[in-house]
């Protein structure tokens, strides 16, 4: 397959995610697992023998949530609960909350009056990850929700299970690592938004065939040696809890920039950190998460993140810094003047664009993110 | 009350003074541990009600927004945010922190506002992290919690340079459960027909029991004001005129508007009778085995209970209290008491078949508050009860 044909299948996935997944279903007579961003062990799920599906492809229309969530909700959590309201979602047979922040904490309440499914559950995560108590709490809520999967397909999962399903999965992460750098080295063969779009649309397929895809994709991209040097690139991170509409990267690329990297839920935060595929898989699920990069979410003891994102800002040689603010998420909000100082400090210059899903109308954010790409130096890439 | 409460405010002052370390700590905490190992706690909710009750908290959260901070955060933390990022003081310059504890049982815009404000007062943060409990108790938080306390416990004993004292604990623990045991009889008589004392006057009595628990300055707190009710009854002096309906109501009430607000329910004979949020405080430890019975008391309390879990808890109250109907306060401050009332509202109907509300407001900032729409709300709901 020509590179283009494979970029072709993934765009078609994430255009259309319940379309494929149900197609997976029918074929496969399997079930589908949908769970929320971010942090949730796919893991187990797959291991469990069902299909695990990121919910945050789906365009939900907003209206739907108005009667169970209020307007000032983040526009995931209310996207994705109208997704549901809407009916988009009825090939779910299970749904997993990562319990994050004050919105996931109180979503599957409301999701279990208003669409009720077979499975459903709240993945408690420990919000402090420094102290020895963290992983040995953590270590017993990932038995807890084995024991339920387990309950619900009737069947133990066997630890060699558990670690082949994490070996697939620490492969997936492996694969879309070295697709990021086809972005970052040869950006003419991949848009930042076809590696966004490609990550999203990983997070719905089944991975043996993302594997399977990407391995053609990356022998075909990595053949290609040198960017096209038309024009000097500007080198980006950018820093968020979710990244949306993914539109935002084209007038990023349009005007000479490129992503380099990124803490996003939807990016680096998914592809980074494998598990160990020795010992007690469990175990090795708990030290993944708890070595993850720091983030709103979590309390940060050892490592502060906007210590964290200077330093990779550096070490990525990254000659500015976008933040995004995905409007009523509080807790990406309580970070940014610190994140914001720090770059002050360390003269990498930074900008916020406030983003949501749907509502934001995309030629105002094209304008800020035209002006930022200027300042920086940008030009015209056609 | 007015009194007491300047009186506090002068005693983290003087604390400070003292050299006795202040430690900011969230209304859901075990308070009873800072007590016991000899700290002063100040408590920056209460700071935010009071800027907001003073109608100020626009004022200060501007300051805070100038930094970035959006106005849809929890007004609280942006009076404590605002009053840290200006020079002006319009409610009196915050305690500032010499260590900083936090429960996340309530919610998360806590823990993330005492995380930013230790990195600006530069001090030791403590997250005593609190995952949230189903229908039933579960052992694994319980033993989470218990593990964190004697972590919390070391780290008070390194920032002290000294051990912990258990039997202090235990005898703060007591005045604590007499304290909780006072005032849940003090909320009781709003169930009297009709009765002396309502959820604005426990709103106006709460401060104690939130911030004092464990002192016997509390104990006696409540036992005057016991004794005050019982007099009350005695000469047949009730909370508002010709009582009619009793309601429940869901949670902080609106500080800048509470005045405003209890009349409007006065004048339909509409007792507020019983909120989950005055509830709260409703500890009863065992000291024979303090740690655990901390963590009992603290991780199963409602604020940390699932959806079905509240429900049911309203529904017990509102039985209790024998009400006639309800009134939700969506409180756009409050992500984590604010979703899920839409649904709520008409399970709890369905159940009960009591008339209910929801209607829209900010707890402090009146930028989000809009007379009309509030009593475009409250007026149907009022002929609802009137003609049931
Ligand atoms: S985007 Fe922010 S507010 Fe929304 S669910 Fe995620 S962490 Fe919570
Ligand atoms: S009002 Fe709500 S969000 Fe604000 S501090 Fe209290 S519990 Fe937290």
């Amino acid at each position: 397959m020509e590179y283009k044909e494979i970029i072709e299948i993934f765009k078609g996935a994430a255009a259309n995610p319940g379309g494929q997944a149900g197609q997976w279903k029918k074929e496969h007579e399997g079930k589908i697992f949908g769970f929320l961003l971010t942090d949730v062990p796919e893991e187990l799920v797959h291991a469990a023998g069902f299909l695990p599906y990121a919910v945050n492809a789906e365009e939900g229309m907003l209206d739907f949530a108005d009667a169970h969530l209020q307007t000032w909700a983040c526009s995931f959590s209310r996207n994705s609960l109208a997704a549901a309201v809407q009916g988009k979602l009825s090939f779910l047979d299970g749904l997993i909350i990562p319990q994050t922040c004050d919105t996931t904490r109180m979503l599957m309440g409301i999701w279990k009056h208003v669409r009720p499914l077979s499975f459903m559950e709240n993945y408690r995560l420990p919000r402090q990850v420094d102290r020895p108590s963290a992983g040995d709490y953590l270590h017993g809520e990932l038995k807890r929700l084995k024991e339920r999967l387990e309950d619900f397909r009737g069947r133990e999962i066997k630890e060699d299970e558990l670690t082949e399903s994490i070996s697939l999965y620490n492969r997936n992460r492996r694969l879309l690592r070295r697709l990021y750098m086809v972005q970052v080295k040869t950006p003419q063969l991949l848009s930042s938004k076809d590696l966004f779009t490609i990550i999203k649309a990983s997070m719905v397929m089944p991975r043996e065939k993302v594997n399977f895809l990407l391995e053609q994709l990356l022998a075909a991209c990595e053949a290609v040696t040198g960017s096209d040097h038309k024009v000097e690139r500007r080198r980006l991170l950018i820093s968020g809890t979710l990244l949306e509409p993914l539109e935002l990267l084209d007038f990023i690329n349009e005007k000479g920039g490129l992503i380099v990297a990124d803490d996003l839920q939807n990016g680096s935060r998914y592809l980074e950190a494998d598990a160990a595929e020795n010992g007690d898989p469990l175990e090795a699920l708990v030290q993944r998460q708890l070595k993850r990069m720091p983030s709103a979410l979590y309390e940060p003891q050892k490592q502060r993140r906007a210590k964290y994102l200077v330093n990779l800002a550096r070490e990525k040689g990254a000659q500015g810094v976008l933040f995004l603010h995905l409007k009523f998420c509080e807790p990406e909000n309580y970070d940014y003047y610190d994140n914001m100082q720090a770059m002050e400090k360390a003269g990498i210059p930074a900008m916020r664009v406030e983003t949501a899903f749907g509502g934001i109308p995309p030629g105002q954010l094209q304008t800020r993110v035209h002006a930022f790409m200027e300042m920086l130096g940008g030009e015209d890439v056609d | 009350m007015k009194e007491l409460m300047a009186d506090y405010y002068t005693r983290g002052a003087e604390a400070k003074e003292k050299g006795i370390p202040v430690a900011w700590v969230t209304a859901v905490f075990p308070v009873e541990i800072i007590y016991a190992a000899g700290l002063f706690p100040f408590y920056p909710e209460n700071f935010g009600a009071v800027a907001s009750a003073r109608k100020l908290a626009d004022k200060l959260s501007s300051a805070a927004e100038a930094k970035g901070y959006a106005h849809d955060l929890c007004a609280y933390s942006r009076c404590g945010l605002g009053d840290a990022h200006s020079r002006e003081h319009p409610v009196g310059e915050i305690v500032k922190p010499d260590l900083l504890l936090c429960c996340n049982t309530q919610c998360g815009s806590l823990s993330k506002w005492f995380e930013v404000a230790g990195r600006f007062y530069e001090a030791p943060y403590f997250l005593l992290d609190a995952p949230q409990i189903g229908i039933e108790p579960d052992e694994l938080s319980k033993q989470y919690y218990t593990a964190q306390l004697q972590e919390l416990i070391a780290f008070l004993e390194s920032f002290n340079g000294k051990k912990f004292d258990y039997d202090r604990l235990r005898e703060v623990m007591a005045y604590a459960n007499e304290a909780c045991r006072l005032w849940n009889e003090i909320l009781e008589t709003a169930a009297l027909k009709p009765a002396p004392f309502g959820f604005f006057d426990a709103c106006f009595h709460m401060a104690p029991i939130v911030t004092w628990r464990g002192t016997p300055q509390a104990v006696n707190y409540y036992r005057n004001l016991q004794q005050e009710l019982e007099n009350r009854i005695k000469n047949k002096v009730f909370a508002i005129e010709n009582e009619r309906f009793k309601l429940y109501f869901d949670h902080i009430p609106l500080w800048p508007k509470l005045r405003w607000f209890s009349d409007i329910c006065a004048s339909h004979h509409a007792l507020v009778a019983v909120s989950q949020y005055t509830h709260s405080w409703a500890y009863s430890f065992d000291l024979e085995r303090p740690l655990e019975s901390l963590a009992e008391n603290y991780t199963e309390a409602f604020v940390n209970r699932v959806f079905d879990y509240r429900i049911q808890r309203k529904i017990k109250l509102m039985q209790r209290y024998d009400v006639d109907g309800f009134m939700l306060f969506s409180n756009r401050s409050c992500k984590p008491n604010a979703f899920g009332l839409y649904d709520k509202k008409n399970i709890i109907s369905k159940i009960t078949g009591l008339p209910g509300v929801v209607f829209e407001a900010d707890m402090s900032d009146l930028r989000f508050f809009s007379e009309a729409h509030v009593l475009a709300r409250l007026e149907p709901f009022f002929e609802q009860l009137e003609s049931a």
